[in-house]
């Protein structure tokens, strides 16, 4: 027998909720947000079509829900003032080395839009075509805040980029002639 | 260092799909999917598939009405 649609839901929200935590940061607001999907799901199911992505759909739902809710609160999470700025320096605990916590700690000083398009292409395993469906932009728009995304979490986490692992440039003075 | 090179070899064939500049051989991408794994794994409160029983036993109750 076919998956009835409340299994394909109930298959869903473990990768929805981890998409809520990582849009509202927040355990508590991560499961309003969610059950606030699913019954928005549910009252919706006749619009959504069997055989299409359920799981791109129902993100839509959630990140719809999201940002209504934020502009309802009138923005407060928006990177405007010294709070974030404040944070943006995350220092690793070994050069070379971050923890997750650190991680987790770049990861909030991202701009949402930012933050949900690294989400939905590095961790959740949408092509950049479903990601730009749910978040109702162009794939150009994707790809641009990946790449932003990308070179802020880095300079925040001080990470050498791709084949860039050398030391620092006074140990690399010290260490001899050949650093180019 | 050989373990390390041969991942990075076996990722780059993979990663000539999509998430190109987030494949498993940088750091950042590695991060990303353990960060993510990481929610995943988390326990699934019952409350939502309590809902979506909820959910269901109410359209049982009343059935769909059509094109509102």
């Amino acid at each position: 027998m076919a998956p009835t649609f409340k299994d394909e839901l109930l298959a869903a929200i473990p990768s929805l909720r981890a998409f809520a935590m990582s849009l509202a940061q927040n355990a508590d607001k991560a499961d309003d947000l969610v059950q606030e999907t699913l019954v928005k799901a549910w009252d919706k199911q006749s619009s959504f079509q069997p055989g299409t992505n359920l799981k791109a759909w129902i993100f839509t739902i959630l990140r719809n829900e999201f940002y209504s809710q934020m502009r309802k609160r009138g923005r407060e999470v928006q990177d405007s003032d010294g709070a974030i700025t404040a944070r943006l320096a995350v220092h690793p605990s070994q050069h070379g080395s971050m923890d997750l916590d650190d991680f987790r700690a770049a990861l909030e000083t991202l701009p949402e839009d930012q933050r949900e398009a690294i989400i939905l292409i590095g961790a959740s395993g949408f092509s950049y075509e479903e990601a730009a469906e749910i978040c109702g932009c162009a794939v150009g728009t994707i790809k641009s805040r990946v790449s932003r995304a990308r070179a802020r979490l880095q300079e925040v986490l001080s990470v050498a980029g791709e084949g860039d692992f050398g030391p620092d440039p006074i140990a690399a003075q010290v260490m001899g002639s050949n650093a180019a | 260092m050989k373990t390390t090179a041969t991942a990075a070899k076996r990722s780059q064939k993979k990663a000539s799909g999509g998430s190109d500049a987030l494949g498993a051989n940088s750091e950042i991408g590695r991060k990303l999917k353990q960060y993510y794994d990481e929610l995943i794994s988390d326990d699934i409160p019952d409350k939502f598939a309590d809902l979506l029983r909820q959910l269901e036993e109410r359209e049982e109750a009343q059935p769909a009405r059509q094109g509102e």
